[in-house]
């Protein structure tokens, strides 16, 4: 694994809640792990397909994903005014 | 019926609005249009079981298209009076034209399947069918069968159809657009949730109808393909395990697709085709009237306020 942080948000200003925004690689690999994880799921589970689940689906993983590797320090120093 | 397609056309739509109607129209009201049709018939077309007892149509297809049933909300005219309601209650253009572009994005696109729908009614209640794949929504097999050949038929053509359409359209995916032309026309619903997700989420929340219908495609189709067991779903000519891939006209062999009374198959297309026509120069002559309408509206509210 690279020793460089995958969040490019030291550059980008936060948004209007003080959260940070995704930009570039980290945006392509939270939205491509929402996918991979619900298409392989919704495999098996096909109760998870619907027009409900998918879209909670992609904004849980893109709200809460980053938020978790902030937390423990994956993505590098945590956005100051993140709510 | 379609699937992924009715995902994808709501960006579709959005893509390709006319230039004076760019970054005017509600993105949720496109979105609520495509999804209405199927909202108000689809629950009784698969059913539900509870306590061993199935709750659902005897006929789906009857039900879902047809007259008697609740063909009518996949008709235009039905779209038309909702839409109309919508006008004389809100008097909001952003909302009212995107609702009947949505909507009628979704009743166009229902033509292609075996069953079609009632482009005319209430004037016939003939369905119009391109006969393009089969409608194979069963009691029995219910969504299952019906996805697997939905998946394995010129349907899965449709889906990949509007994708590439959005892919063409890649920048509508973009956060530059969501702020510039998305945003506006809906900036008090895109306020209000943004009282409890960041712009991340909002974004993302934007993009989630795509992300839905890209999954779902993908997902459906692999199970079709790799996984499914044909035998708990009826009696098909197939011996492997997953159902087999048929592009051929009104595929896939192995069902019977289902009909009911329509016209011929090659009025279809011209018909949806002129309807579509008609209701793009409709909203084009409307456009500046319900503007201004929409204008004199806001202001009448806004001295009722003062007096008030």
């Amino acid at each position: 694994m690279s020793s460089e942080p995958i969040s490019e948000h030291v550059t980008v200003p936060p948004d209007f809640r003080g959260s940070r925004r995704l930009v570039g690689k980290e945006e392509w690999f939270w939205y491509l792990l929402a996918a991979v994880s619900y298409i392989l799921l919704g495999i098996w589970h096909k109760w998870l397909l619907n027009w409900f689940v998918g879209p909670v689906w992609l904004v849980a993983i893109v709200v809460i994903g980053p938020w978790i590797t902030d937390r423990i320090g994956i993505t590098g120093r945590r956005s100051g005014g993140e709510r | 019926m379609s699937w992924a397609a009715h995902q994808f056309e709501v960006y579709a739509v959005q893509a390709h609005l006319p230039k004076k109607m760019k970054g005017k129209v509600s993105f949720w009201a496109i979105f609520l249009g495509d999804f209405t049709p199927d909202f108000l018939s689809k629950f009784w077309v698969y059913g539900f079981t509870i306590n061993g007892t199935r709750y659902g149509s005897d006929v789906p297809h009857q039900w879902h298209r047809g007259f008697p049933g609740m063909g009518f909300t996949h008709t235009l005219f039905f779209g038309a009076i909702v839409t109309l309601l919508i006008w004389s209650w809100k008097k909001n253009r952003a909302f009212t034209v995107g609702y009947i572009l949505g909507y009628a994005a979704h009743a166009l696109t229902d033509i292609n399947d075996s069953v079609g729908v009632m482009l005319l009614f209430p004037l016939l209640t003939l369905n119009f069918t391109s006969e393009t794949w089969a409608y194979a929504a069963t009691i029995d097999g219910g969504k299952y069968l019906d996805a697997a050949a939905y998946y394995s038929s010129l349907g899965l053509a449709m889906d990949v159809f509007w994708l590439i359409v959005v892919l063409f359209s890649w920048r509508v995916l973009t956060r530059e657009h969501w702020r510039t032309e998305i945003v506006p026309p809906d900036a008090r619903i895109w306020a209000w949730f943004g009282r409890w997700l960041p712009e991340r989420g909002l974004l993302a929340l934007y993009r989630a109808t795509f992300f839905y219908g890209l999954c779902r495609m993908i997902s459906w189709s692999a199970w079709a393909r790799l996984f499914a067991d044909p035998d708990k779903y009826g009696e098909f000519d197939v011996t492997s395990r997953g159902f087999p891939m048929d592009l051929s006209w009104t595929g896939p062999y192995w069902l019977d697709a289902r009909s009911l009374d329509h016209v011929n198959p090659w009025i279809a297309y011209p018909a949806a085709l002129t309807l579509l026509g008609l209701l793009y120069v409709v909203l084009i002559r409307l456009w500046e009237p319900m503007g201004r309408k929409e204008a004199e509206h806001r202001k009448s509210q806004a001295s009722r306020r003062i007096d008030a």
